[in-house]
């Protein structure tokens, strides 16, 4: 009886470990974030795998906007400062964003 | 107390002054490039700007005149013909240190501007309207300006005007007279003026862009008028490289300058980064103007160009208005800067 709850614990635990890295099959997606500060992105290039949502949060006392290069992929509105803006990558690839208030802020982000 | 004061050497300074109060109204007369403008004069009459001089071309010769001997302009050899003033950069909605109240120096800026001698015609804005292309943003700032003396308001966008992607806001606010992306001109008295927009379709990694079609539509807006015509062109981002690093300038405003080369007497007016700014080149004249809302730092003095924070009594010494004389058959074209101290 001990060892059977000690069998379901031990089952319910690699569960729930499994779930917590990125099991997306199940739902649950992997979350990073992107700082915008100093007329920055930080880090300028993010690696994250497929199926991961990043957040971009703006902590500069200015506006920004996040938007892919290609103009279509990304484009968020004006974020205030404190205001974020979140994209799910779900295909792997390169996509490259910059500001596009000031357009010299350039970032990419790599999706395996 | 009117105009900024650029920092020097106090000694040197106080010799120079020494000198120029000997030397007002003098005539400058070293044509080194035998066009009428002595370069080294210009800049010295320039550096002179911050402490209340006016420099004044007439006759084709540059001189000098203390602000208080504006009277002199009134002359009938130098009646100024047309006058107007610039404001830019009012960042309406913004609230931040070191401007939590950008209402108030707008209306300060306005209050300078009806104080100003010659009262002027019509106003300039160079951009940036607005801080975040809201409405209501757009809405306080043109109920403000309808308290300056002025009968018109002449706009074009800063980067912060169109930031909905399109600049649909701004253009069913100030597009109604302009061509597509709301770029525009108008004569008054004799002088063409171009308002251009360069804050539209920026790329990656890039500066303030013009755009072909707005090129071409310069050539064309150009060709009919002659030479001596006197030309004010004004937009939001410099059409010279300030400062690439930080934005400071427009990728193909060389194309735009070409065509203003055979013209005798060119002006550029610019905003964006919140400072005044002189550069003579040939027979263009580029300035900028301060904002009303806040300063940023001059370039590469700090890590990124945003607001510059500054103790609160010394802030409406750093914005600023700039009120522009024209002197008909002369060729002056005045620019004088005035904080809002």
């Amino acid at each position: 009886m001990r060892r059977a709850l000690l069998m379901v614990c031990a089952a319910v635990f690699f569960l729930g470990t499994a779930k917590t890295t990125g099991g997306a099959a199940n739902g649950a997606t992997n979350q990073a974030e992107v700082k915008i500060d100093n007329f920055a992105f930080v880090p300028a290039m993010l690696t994250v795998p497929a199926g991961t949502t990043v957040k971009w949060v703006n902590r500069d006392d200015i506006p920004h906007t996040v938007v892919s290069e290609d103009k279509g992929t990304f484009k968020s509105k004006a974020l205030d400062t404190d205001d974020s803006f979140s994209y799910t990558f779900t295909q792997p690839g390169t996509y490259k964003y910059f500001c596009s208030i000031h357009p010299k802020m350039t970032g990419q982000i790599v999706v395996k | 107390m009117l105009a900024r004061v650029r920092a020097a050497c106090p000694k040197r300074r106080a010799k120079e002054e020494k000198r120029m109060r000997q030397r007002i109204n003098d005539e400058l007369i070293v044509d080194h490039n035998h066009d009428g403008i002595n370069r080294r004069g210009f800049l010295k009459c320039m550096a002179w700007a911050g402490t209340g001089t006016l420099c004044v071309m007439q006759e084709g010769v540059l001189k000098s005149l203390a602000l208080n001997r504006w009277e002199e302009l009134q002359q009938p050899h130098g009646q100024s013909e047309l006058s107007f003033a610039q404001i830019s950069d009012s960042h309406m909605g913004f609230s931040k240190p070191a401007n939590t109240d950008v209402v108030s120096t707008l209306k300060a800026a306005v209050d300078k501007i009806n104080a100003l001698p010659q009262a002027p015609e019509f106003l300039l804005h160079t951009g940036d309207i607005s801080h975040l292309t809201r409405p209501e943003e757009f809405d306080t700032v043109e109920q403000i300006l309808k308290s300056a003396k002025v009968k018109d308001v002449f706009y074009v966008p800063g980067e912060h005007d169109v930031t909905d992607g399109d600049g649909k806001e701004y253009l069913r606010r100030y597009g109604k007279n302009a061509q597509g992306g709301g770029w525009y001109s108008f004569d008054k008295k004799g002088v063409h003026f171009l308002g251009l927009v360069n804050v539209m379709n920026l790329k990656a990694g890039g500066l303030g862009s013009l755009g072909a079609e707005q090129l071409d539509w310069i050539r064309k807006d150009l060709e009919p008028l002659t030479a001596s015509t006197p030309v004010i062109v004004f937009a939001h981002i410099p059409l010279w490289s300030v400062y690439p690093d930080w934005g400071w300038g427009t990728e193909d405003s060389a194309q735009a300058l070409a065509l203003l080369k055979r013209f005798g007497s060119v002006t550029v007016l610019n905003g964006h980064i919140h400072q005044t700014m002189q550069k003579v080149e040939g027979s263009v004249t580029f300035h900028t103007a301060a904002s009303t809302a806040f300063p940023q730092p001059a370039p590469g003095k700090a890590d990124s160009p945003g607001p510059m924070k500054v103790p609160a009594e010394q802030l409406r010494a750093l914005l600023g208005i700039t009120d522009v004389n024209f002197v008909r058959g002369q060729q002056a074209l005045a620019v004088v800067d005035s904080n809002l101290a």
